[in-house]
Order: structure tokens, then C-alpha cells, then sequence
């Protein structure tokens, strides 16, 4: 039994956590963003063939919202083209998981974990 | 909901089945239903002999007298009834009253309440330990003050404060009163009302396996304390609570009392075990520190902050295992970490990374032992997923 303030798929993704851990690699991108100081820390490796996304990890800090999301954004990014916006968008993500309004921010702290992850990725491709 | 181990006593407790039943007895046709204030016939003369009886079990329990007890509808009304009625009752021989900040909420919101009616108050601050010490007290002391108001035990972290010392201290002083919220004390520490030196002492039912929505308010005659109402219509209770008093819950209150203090003693040494046994488990996984000086909390609490997790993950992720309260307030309206472990110095992210753990009658080993196996679950995950080194 869980606090009713988790939607099933929140607590669904919150319990297995699949995606969690980290990449390395030549063709790995790493970003974070946020601070366990501040409450939520998240970093993403990417691993990134030909502009697709072949394998993504995440560590994260933060409440099961975000936790959550981070499980669910490495699962859709397989196989994807390579964006600086996350799998699905931060709309729909929130939609899904049913965050609360007062738990954007931390949302914004995925995104922008995301986004480091991606330029980094595409930094490594370019190099 | 069987396999879920509760150790959130400190919150409420289970009634007790004896006590249910001696309530039911109170409710029906066949039992004693009458209201208690009309003794003229037989109805009413039964439900008031009960009251009688249980106003006595409760004095009995707390150490005072049957007619120092003002039954309430918790410790709530009962330190609303205090702390707004002394002070508006000793107003004409000042205005300043003082408290701690690790209050509970029933304490330092009436306290806000006499701070807009004009009133100043001030808020100690407690060590590291939480423990406020009669010397801070003593030096907050005014000429003006009329009211002191200090939780025996720390309904967050268990803590027992040195009541007797800051009723020494009012004494000394004069004039101030002393109110103790002791919502959490019975059953858990002997009480001696007549002998401390209080003048108001509020305590709970349903934290001691009685009911909820039934408390009172000790008042004492010896020292001649007094109140101003705070509610009117009917005068019951020396006119200082009107309202038909609930015979059922003041019977269930009267037994839950009785029982907690018959085995006052044995039931402390085995929850002391138990909480050494919980805390030397939850020490091993690391990265835990303890909340409040342990040689000064009672057995039945135990509040632990949790190194390289965060709090809201960590209550859900032992939530189907273990039912116990956190230091995290992320869901609730405030969304402000707790403000007892913040006044002890913890940082934010360690107060919102706590659990308290409390222990009551049903715990057994087996309990401790699957709450130590659930929280070590949670943090190797979540530190896991977080990259967390402890």
C-alpha cells in the first residue's frame, strides 16, 4: 500500500526504477542538473549511434515524481532520434505521472539534466 | 493492512478492546446512554455515577484530583483552553508569555493567536539534545509574563523535559503559570500532577489506546489556578467547557488511563529493549543520526535522520512495509520540512530525511526486525539510485 498521492504508473516506474546506473563508453554523453542540496540531483548518460539514442541511464535524488519520470524518459528515449527536449515532452510527462504543480520545478531539473546529456553526447560525436 | 507493521503510536493508537467494549456499554438502549447532567432519574444518574468513575481513573493516572479534571475533545481544546484562558484570564497583570519552539502545533498557534490579540511571546530554542533548559526559561521569565507553556514529551522526538525544574522556576518567579502539553506522556512516564508544581496539564485519550475526540485539561485547585471560558452554554465542567460531556468517551478514556498505568513500568523496560534493539539495527546501515539526546527520550520514540536520501522517497519506498511518520512534509500544504528537527539544527535535507519510529503495546521483535530489514531495503535502493555513497 502506497500514499495515495502516487498514480499507479508513479508507482509503478518509482518501484522499479529500471533504467538506473550509468554508461561508459566513447560514444557516451553525460549531463546532470539540480543539486541534493537543493532536493532533486539527476544525471543522464546517453549513448548515442548514428543521431539514435541505442542506451540511456539515470541517477537520481529526488522524490519518486522524479524518480519516476527519469525511469520512464530512459525507456522511450531507446532507439529515438537524439533532441535536446525530452522523450514525450515535459507536458505530457507531467500529465502521465500526474505530477503536482508545486513539482514542476523538478521537472525543469530532468529537462535540463536531459539537455546536458544530449549536448554532451553530441559534443563526444563531434569530437 | 495486517502486514504492515505500525510503529506510529505517537500518532494514535489502536483502542484498546476493553475499552471498546466499556464504550459500547455507554451507547445503546440497554446500556447507559442518559446524559449524564440529568440526575434526576435513573438514565442520567447511571452515565453520571460512570463519568464519576472515570474522572477518577483519570486524576488517578495523571496524580490529581477527580475535580481538577476538565474533560475536552483532545489535548487540542485542552491547550487552546490553557493557554487562551490563562492568559486572557491573567491579562490585567501582563502580557508576555513563553514557550519553545518545538511545540506542537496545539501550543504554538494559540501562542500566535494571543500575539495578534496583543500579547508578546517568546520562543526558546532548544540544544541539539531538544532539551530546554530550566536556565533559558528562567531567563525569559519577565515581570510581565503570566504563562509558561512546555511539552512534557516531544511528541517528534521523544524528549522529556524537566518540567519539574521550569515549575520551580515559575515559582520562583511569582506570577507565571505553568501549562505542560502532555499528549504523549501517559502511558509512556509517571505523572504526579499534585507534587510537580504545574498549573495546567493537557492530556489525550487515543495516544494511550483509548478513543479519539475525548481529553481533558488538569487544573489545578491546590495552586488556585484559574481560566477564563473559551466556550459557553450548559456551564458544565466548573463552567469551564460547556457541552454535554461524551459518557462514552470519558469511560473509554478512564480505562485506557487505567490500563496504560498498571503496567507503567514493565511495558517501559520492554519497549526499551525494543527501541535499543531498533536503534543499534537502523545505526548499522549507515549514515543514520539519531534525533534528541537518547538518555533523555522515552523508549516509545525513536526519530532517525537517513544520510544520502531523500525523504519523500524514502517514506514511499518503506511504506508498504512499515507504517511511520517523516520529517518530510513535501505533500502537505506547508511543504516545509519539520520544524522540530530544524529547531534542533538539523539541515533541511536531513529533516526531511527522518523517520520517527514509535513503539507501542503490539510491537514485538519481529516488528523492530522487519522495520530494520524495510529501511535498509529503502536506503540501499535509493542511495543506489542516486549514486549515493554513505
Amino acid at each position: 500500500m502506497r500514499p495515495q498521492r502516487y498514480n499507479a504508473l508513479t508507482s509503478q516506474y518509482f518501484a522499479a526504477a529500471a533504467g538506473a546506473g550509468v554508461l561508459e563508453g566513447a560514444r557516451v554523453g553525460r549531463g546532470a542538473a539540480g543539486s541534493r542540496l537543493q532536493g532533486t540531483w539527476v544525471q543522464f548518460d546517453l549513448e548515442v549511434h548514428n543521431e539514435r539514442i541505442s542506451a540511456a541511464r539515470f541517477l537520481a535524488f529526488g522524490c519518486p515524481h522524479t524518480i519516476a519520470v527519469c525511469s520512464r524518459v530512459t525507456e522511450l528515449a531507446l532507439g529515438r532520434e537524439i533532441h535536446a527536449s525530452l522523450p514525450d515532452g515535459i507536458d505530457s510527462l507531467r500529465a502521465q505521472f500526474d505530477v503536482p504543480v508545486e513539482k514542476l520545478g523538478r521537472l525543469l531539473t530532468v529537462e535540463d539534466a536531459w539537455g546536458a546529456a544530449v549536448a554532451a553526447a553530441r559534443r563526444r560525436a563531434e569530437a | 493492512m495486517s502486514a504492515i507493521v505500525y510503529l506510529d503510536h505517537a500518532a494514535t493508537t489502536p483502542v484498546d478492546p476493553r475499552v471498546a467494549a466499556a464504550m459500547a456499554a455507554c451507547l445503546t438502549a440497554d446500556g447507559a446512554f442518559g446524559n449524564p447532567a440529568s440526575t434526576a432519574h435513573a438514565y442520567g444518574g447511571a452515565a453520571h455515577s460512570l463519568v464519576a468513575k472515570a474522572r477518577s481513573q483519570v486524576a488517578r493516572t495523571v496524580g490529581a484530583e477527580p475535580a481538577e479534571v476538565i474533560f475536552t475533545s483532545g489535548a487540542t481544546e485542552a491547550d487552546n483552553l490553557a493557554i487562551l484562558g490563562a492568559a486572557e484570564y491573567y491579562r490585567s497583570t501582563g502580557r508576555h508569555i513563553v514557550t519553545a519552539r518545538t511545540e506542537h502545533k496545539a501550543v504554538l498557534d494559540p501562542c500566535r493567536e494571543l500575539e495578534r490579540r496583543g500579547f508578546s511571546v517568546t520562543y526558546l530554542t532548544p540544544d541539539r539534545r531538544g532539551v530546554v533548559e530550566v536556565a533559558q526559561v528562567e531567563a525569559a521569565l519577565r515581570p510581565d509574563t503570566v504563562l509558561v507553556s512546555l511539552m512534557h514529551v516531544n511528541n517528534e522526538i521523544g524528549v522529556i523535559q524537566d518540567v519539574a525544574g521550569v515549575a520551580g522556576a515559575c515559582a520562583r518567579h511569582g506570577r507565571a503559570r505553568l501549562h505542560v502539553d502532555a499528549a504523549q506522556s501517559v502511558g509512556k512516564c509517571a505523572l504526579d500532577f499534585a507534587g510537580s508544581g504545574i498549573d495546567y496539564l493537557a492530556v489525550s485519550a487515543h495516544k494511550a489506546y483509548g478513543p479519539k475526540g475525548v481529553g481533558a485539561l488538569i487544573v489545578s485547585q491546590q495552586r488556585a489556578a484559574q481560566l477564563q471560558p473559551q466556550s459557553f452554554g450548559g456551564g458544565q465542567e466548573r463552567g469551564l467547557r460547556s457541552g454535554t460531556v461524551p459518557t462514552h468517551q470519558v469511560v473509554g478514556m478512564g480505562l485506557a488511563f487505567e490500563i496504560a498505568a498498571g503496567d507503567l513500568q514493565g511495558e517501559g523496560q520492554r519497549l526499551a529493549a525494543l527501541s535499543d534493539r531498533l536503534w543499534r539495527g537502523l545505526e548499522a546501515l549507515g549514515g543514520a543520526l539519531r534525533n534528541g539526546a537518547a538518555e533523555r527520550c522515552v523508549p516509545q520514540i525513536l526519530n532517525v535522520s537517513f544520510e544520502g536520501v531523500e525523504g519523500e522517497s524514502l517514506l514511499a519506498a518503506v511504506s508498504e512495509s512499515i507504517a511511520v511518520s517523516t520529517g518530510s512534509a513535501c505533500a502537505s500544504a506547508t511543504g516545509e520540512p519539520s520544524y522540530v528537527l530544524r529547531g534542533l539544527g538539523r539541515d533541511e535535507r536531513l529533516a526531511e530525511s527522518s523517520l520517527r519510529f514509535s513503539l507501542g503495546r503490539p510491537t514485538g521483535a519481529a516488528d523492530i526486525d522487519a522495520a530494520i530489514g524495510a529501511v535498509g531495503r529503502a536506503l540501499g535502493r535509493l542511495r543506489r539510485l542516486s549514486g549515493c555513497r554513505v
